[in-house]
Formats: C-alpha cells, structure tokens, sequence
C-alpha cells in the first residue's frame, strides 16, 4: 500500500547514513535534457537563399534572447551608462516582481531559452512581412514590416512595439519603437522608458546560427546607445513550436502560499 | 518494511542549480530539503507555465497526504516524450524533488519513477 513516505529534511552539515544526492544537476546530463527543441545537425553550409537572392532566416530557432544585460556587458559598464534613477530602480527590483513570471509578455528583447521561436519569411510579392511567433512566454508574435512604411509619428505604447525591417546586404535590419515600459529588459530587472529604441542586426552567420547584434537605446534610461550580442541556433526540422499558455496555471506568486491541493485557476483538469 | 520512510536530506552546498526558464525554482522550492515520496498519482495538470502531478501518500495510520509536484511545461515534457496519459492516475510512482518553501508538499520534481522502477526523463527545472 501506499506508503509513505518521507521526508527528510535536512540541514547542511548534518551526517545522516543514507546521503540522497540531489539529482536536479545530473538528470539534464545524464538523460540528455534539454527543455527546447532540439538543435538541428550541424551542417558546414552557409545560409541559405530566397529564389530572389535574399538570405533565407527562416525556420525554428531556440535561444537569441536570454542572457542579462548586465552578464554581457559587464555590471560595471552597465551601471556607467545607467541613469541614477534607473540604477536606482535597478537595484531594488526583486526577481519575483519580473511580470514575466506573470506571464505578462517579455517584450521584443527577451528571446527565452527553453522555448522554441519560427521566423516566417514570406518570399515574392507576399515579402510584406516577418513574422516571428514565439512559444513562450506569453505565446505571441512579432509583426515585422518589410514593405517601405515609416514608423507612426506618435504610436500608443505596446508590449512588442512598432517594428519596421530592411536588409542591408544579408542582415536583416529591424527597428523598433512605440514600446510601453511594462517589461522588463530581461531577467536582471534592466529598467526602460517608453523612449526606448530598439535596432536589431539579424545574420545568419553559418546554416545554424542566428546572430543577433541589438543596439539599445533609450535617453531616458541610459547615457548613451550600447549594443548587445546573442545568438539563437537553428532547431532541428522535424520540431516544432507547440503551444504554450502560461496564463493557464500559473501558481507563481500568491499561490505559493497557497495549500497545495487548493484549486489553481479554474483550468479543465 | 511496510513503513514508510524513505527518505533522507542531504545537504547541499556549493552547487550550481541549472538555469530557469520560467522562473527560479529557488524561489518557491528549497534546495536544502530535497524529499522522496512513494504514492498513487491522484491527479494529472496537463498545464503551463508548468504540468503538476498530485500525489496522494499514504501514511501507516491511514492518513493520506496530497503531494503538489510541480514539473515542466508541456512542451518541455512533449520534447521529452512524455504525454498526458505517460503517468496518469492511479498509477503508483515514486518521486524525488525538493520541498516548497511554504508549504513543504508543494514540491519540484527532480526524478519520477515508475510502479516498476522505470525512470522518466524529467526536464531541467523551472521550464
């Protein structure tokens, strides 16, 4: 029957005859985990290529977004370029503020890890648009105009912004603007105003890898604009994005405290 | 040994936990009490961000103790092979995580096991 069991808590120090390690650090290695799809060979081909010419970026693509700013660039170069006000802010934000972990959207820079993202790169005439849709976390998509338009003059701030794109040779070039300042810039707390301005340089640099040069620049957060650098590798063919409605059951915050056997949200079970 | 305990903490120190996606397991969970428990799976949320699977345990008065283990999301899971029907309920199965914070049967999942012993892959914590 069913038993029980235990267990144990235990402090460090404590010498207890059984030692239970934790596993939480070999599983990932040992059965070969990985939480996104899983990457594609690695093949020795250059990008590929649009009947047209253009470089292709399409296909399914993990990673390109997650590191902190404050990890690339170094915290203290971070904090020079940082206003008092948002160094200020910076250090009294506490992780388990992020909205994201509210399943509020991660705005256009935090490309999670874990989650798989499609760019869609229509060919011909329907070369209007890029669509970059995106699992997690709040399981929405990046419009992406190609057709010539200009930003509007005044757009109402939004969780991903106004995002107009060209290519300068085989770099996709996207500006953006029109964000709000809900978001956080990533997982560090990275504080922003609604004047931030986003340029990202998109290269496919060889068939797997995506690099991702984004300039940041906000006058009302930082002294001047800084570039950061990630990389996104290309996910193998046969995966696909699946869906992801982080707003389903989130037992984040309050519910922590919660009873555990308390109903979360009132999802089908 | 009809009884019950299994299980044992350890310490931990000085270890890297890996990295979230969704958020920090730290938060919630405490790595300084890691747990195993043996029970019938109760209920199954197919859910995100994350999956839960309840646990009822059974203890030697009778007394049953529902167990909330929280695991990854269901696209981690599906990448992994599980699906919703990989360890539904009724099944006997026997799980190690560590203990919520709060509420100590509030748990993360590190490793789930099987009536028969057959371990499952559990993904990286906190995706």
């Amino acid at each position: 029957m069913k038993r029980i069991v235990v267990a144990a808590i235990a402090v460090i120090g404590l010498t207890a005859p059984f030692v239970t390690q934790p596993r939480a650090q070999e599983l990932p290695r040992r059965l070969g985990g990985e939480n996104g799809p899983k990457k594609a060979a690695e093949v020795k081909r250059p990008a590929p290529r649009l009947a047209d010419g253009t470089v292709d970026l399409s296909g399914i693509w993990t990673g390109g977004g997650d590191a902190p700013i404050p990890r690339l660039l170094g915290k203290d170069k971070l904090d020079a370029l940082m206003m008092p006000w948002a160094k200020q802010k910076m250090a009294s934000v506490k992780e388990a503020d992020d909205p994201y972990f509210y399943c509020m959207p991660g705005g256009p820079l935090r490309i999670t890890g874990g989650f798989a993202w499609r760019l869609v790169q229509p060919a011909g005439e329907r070369a209007k648009y890029i669509f970059m849709l995106q699992e997690g976390n709040a399981h929405s998509f990046r419009q992406i105009f190609m057709d010539g338009r200009k930003h509007p003059d005044d757009p109402s701030p939004t969780w991903y912004g106004h995002s107009i794109g060209h290519w300068e040779g085989n770099t996709l070039v996207v500006d953006t603007i029109g964000l709000n300042d809900k978001f956080w810039l990533d997982s560090a707390g990275t504080p922003h105003t609604e004047k931030l301005h986003l340029i990202e340089r998109y290269t496919r640099t060889d068939y797997n890898t995506l690099q991702r040069v984004v300039t940041i620049d906000d006058p009302g957060t930082f002294t001047k604009p800084f570039d950061v650098t990630y990389t996104a590798k290309l996910g193998d063919p046969d995966s696909e994005i699946i869906e992801y409605f982080c707003i389903e059951n989130n037992q984040w915050g309050e519910r922590t405290n919660a009873n555990p056997t308390a109903p979360s949200l009132p999802v089908a079970r | 040994m009809k009884l019950g305990v299994l299980a044992l903490g350890l310490a931990l120190s000085g270890l890297a936990v890996p990295v979230s996606a969704h958020h920090s397991w730290t938060a919630e969970y405490d790595s300084k009490k890691p747990v195993t428990v043996k029970g019938v799976v109760s209920k199954v949320e197919w859910t995100n961000p994350h999956t839960h699977f309840y646990v009822d345990v059974t203890d030697a008065s009778g007394k049953v103790t529902t167990w909330n283990f929280e695991m990854a999301s269901t696209p981690a899971l599906e990448r992994g092979g599980w699906s919703r029907k990989t360890l539904p309920v009724g099944t006997q199965v026997t799980v190690e995580g560590f203990a919520g914070r709060s509420v100590a049967e509030r748990a993360i999942v590190t490793a789930f096991k099987g009536p028969d012993g057959k371990e499952f892959f559990v993904p990286k914590l906190g995706n």
